[in-house]
């Protein structure tokens, strides 16, 4: 073996010990956020405006235009492509560079002054409820308050049919409670170390860098993974949510957020000195990997700087990925902005993190 | 040959010097006393010698390995122990023993070996299955030694390890650290306890980073500048040594005194007479003193040392 990695299976077997003996820390890493679950995923709604929307104009007439423009007044939805091909609409919902899809058919402006009352026919993507219900408003207004005529619209929830809070809240609570457990566990048990003098004793001992650091992280890594499995699960048999994608591209881009994750807990680790100090960085980053990343609310109801903010957290495109796969069935290369962003952030973390731990044991 | 060999060992850290171009060289076999006051430098010097820190100049071979070049072989060929007890307290004693035989590469019917013998050497049989955080202190060093021992190094370093213990346990740490010497091995010990220096083969005395003096008990009792040319020591017992202490400290012939174990110990010019010290006494009603000529302590030698530095 490689003298870096020296006494990896050693450090990685004895971390194995540390968490058996602490049951009580890992059921309650484990429970608290079952409870976030309860109190998050129900009773939240927030009034949501600028979803991004897609419109196929198959019309194109003065009727039609008249018709957009109305929308975008009402300021629920931002329009952000205009084009005239039917099948863009599903493939912008399932790329999640839309929500809301409007197909105007071509004989909308034929039926104004007939008796058929011109229709239009919206897709929702209900994977994200808290976006589709209040995007549903805008075309429950009365049309004709300006003066035009009625148009009615033929709403299409795609995905997420009954509009269910569930399906919306755990994909994004795997990310989260994935993050809370790896980054707790990870920085409390390197900072024991430190605290305890037990790393003193590591570091005169042949143990390399590398096995010290891969050793401790590594059984964490697995219980991450394991977790994600058993939250799925509880989904699945609790609150009927099924995985509409695959479910090996699920755990396989689940890993770079792993990474990511323990990253940051041995980032901490670096910088703590207690497991008090551990505790209240954890939340530091926990809070805002909550508020911002899109678990409890939509980014877009984010104003402006903390929308760019919640560009750096990994769990922010950690739930896009398990809400694309799980819910809209997506596939890697719909999924492709996300998962870039993903590992370029993990790369950075894991290298930022790597070069601080290798400092702080020197 | 010598276990440990130091040849002007310095470290810097920015423009305060914790080690200053130490040089002194233990021989295989001793205890071997490295005293000092706490922040003299002793734990960067130790921190340097297990390879755990770079020297900023000078060089150092333990157990024949260069400390700078190979200090993967230092750490193969040492034991450490620490004064607060550093191993897994959530872990039981027999776990902690065998995680630091596996991180050593011991494993299997090896590892096994060892660890009986270890666990036979401390006497540790009946706490093996505890918790190593719910053993009590003497039992704590106990572990902690025997988890120093795992792989048999041929050098240990022991950083205060009785710090904290009570007398009994301290008395029976000691005990086996004289058998571990008469086995040939090689112990580098710190304490603050006289009676501990007073125990190992050799000291080396540290103050404010640079090595002060090195030698025997003995040695270092005998040097002249402990007690100079035209002094003698005495001590005087009296049933009421403190009143007497502060009589005596105000009389000028008085060059160093100290209470020890109800005795004062006096330092003076030899033309004074015995009689001389009496009479002051009896003058202050302490009717009952005796006086005997006595040889200097190690804490008189390391008293009178670092007071002589500090004047300077």
């Amino acid at each position: 073996m490689m003298p870096a990695l020296y006494g990896f299976w050693s450090i990685a077997s004895k971390e194995i010990l540390h968490i058996r003996r602490d049951i009580t820390t890992l059921v309650f890493a484990l429970v608290i956020p079952m409870g976030q679950l309860l109190m998050f995923g129900y009773a939240i709604d927030y009034d949501v405006r600028h979803v991004r929307t897609i419109i196929i104009d198959m019309d194109r007439s003065r009727e039609s235009r008249d018709y957009i423009a109305s929308l975008q007044n009402t300021q629920y939805l931002d329009v952000v492509r205009c084009t005239s091909a039917p099948d863009d609409a599903a493939e912008a919902l399932r790329k999640n560079s839309a929500r809301v899809a409007v197909i105007i058919p071509p004989d909308f402006a034929r039926r104004f002054g007939t008796k058929n009352i011109p229709t239009v026919s919206v897709l929702l993507d209900g994977s994200d409820s808290q976006v589709a219900v209040p995007a549903r408003s805008a075309f429950l207004r009365p049309a004709g308050a300006d003066g035009s005529q009625a148009v009615q619209a033929r709403i299409n929830v795609l995905y997420n049919p009954q509009m269910k809070t569930q399906l919306y809240t755990i994909p994004g609570l795997v990310g989260v409670i994935m993050q809370l457990v790896t980054v707790s566990l990870t920085s409390f048990s390197l900072v024991r170390e430190k605290e305890q003098g037990t790393l003193e004793q590591l570091m005169v001992s042949p143990v390399g860098r590398l096995g010290l650091m891969l050793g401790k992280l590594f059984p964490y890594a697995v219980l991450a993974i394991v977790e994600l499995v058993v939250i799925l699960l509880a989904g699945r048999i609790v609150f009927d949510v099924r995985i509409a994608g695959s479910f090996l591209l699920l755990l396989l881009l689940s890993l770079p957020f792993v990474v990511a994750a323990l990253s940051i807990g041995l980032l901490i680790s670096t910088i703590a000195q207690t497991q008090g100090q551990a505790l209240q960085f954890t939340i530091l980053t926990l809070l805002p990997s909550i508020l911002l990343s899109g678990y409890i609310a939509p980014r877009e109801t984010l104003p402006g700087p903390l929308y760019l903010l919640s560009n750096i957290f990994p769990v922010t495109y950690f739930i896009q990925i398990m809400r694309g796969v799980v819910v809209r069935g997506a596939g890697l290369a719909d999924l492709l902005p996300s998962v870039v962003s993903l590992i370029i952030l993990t790369i950075v973390l894991l290298a930022l993190s790597t070069a601080r731990f290798r400092k702080s044991i020197a | 040959m010598n276990a440990i060999e130091l040849k002007s060992l310095t470290k810097r850290f920015g423009s305060f010097t914790a080690v200053d171009s130490l040089s002194f060289s233990v021989p295989k076999g001793t205890i071997f006393g490295f005293l000092g006051p706490n922040g003299s430098g002793k734990s960067t010097c130790i921190r340097m010698l297990c390879g755990l820190l770079l020297p900023t100049s000078g060089s150092a071979t333990v157990n024949g390995h260069d400390i700078v070049k190979d200090s993967e072989g230092v750490k193969r060929s040492i034991g450490y122990m620490n004064q607060s007890f550093s191993l897994y307290r959530d872990l039981t004693a027999a776990e902690n023993l065998n995680f630091f035989g596996s991180i050593y590469g011991l494993h299997g019917e090896r590892l096994k070996k060892r660890m009986d013998d270890v666990i036979g050497l401390v006497g540790i049989q009946a706490y093996l299955d505890r918790p190593s955080g719910q053993l009590s202190g003497g039992w704590k060093q106990r572990l902690a030694l025997a988890a120093a021992l795992i792989h048999e190094p041929d050098l240990v370093f022991l950083d205060e390890p009785t710090a904290g213990i009570d007398p009994v346990a301290r008395r029976e740490l000691w005990d086996l650290l004289f058998e571990l010497a008469s086995a040939g091995k090689t112990l580098f010990v710190t304490t603050h306890y006289m009676d501990e220096a007073e125990r190992c083969n050799e000291i080396a005395y540290i103050y404010m980073s640079k090595l002060m003096v090195r030698g025997t008990p003995n040695e270092l009792k005998a040097l002249p500048e402990v007690t100079p040319e035209g002094t003698r020591r005495i001590a005087i017992a009296s049933s009421r040594a403190p009143n007497a202490l502060s009589l005596l400290k105000k009389q000028p012939f008085a060059l160093d005194t100290t209470l020890v174990e109800a005795e004062i110990h006096l330092m003076m010019p030899t033309q004074t007479e015995d009689a001389q010290v009496l009479a002051i006494l009896r003058e202050g009603g302490l009717t009952d003193a005796a006086i005997r000529p006595i040889e200097p302590s190690l804490e008189d030698v390391f008293v009178t040392i670092t007071r002589r530095l500090a004047k300077q």
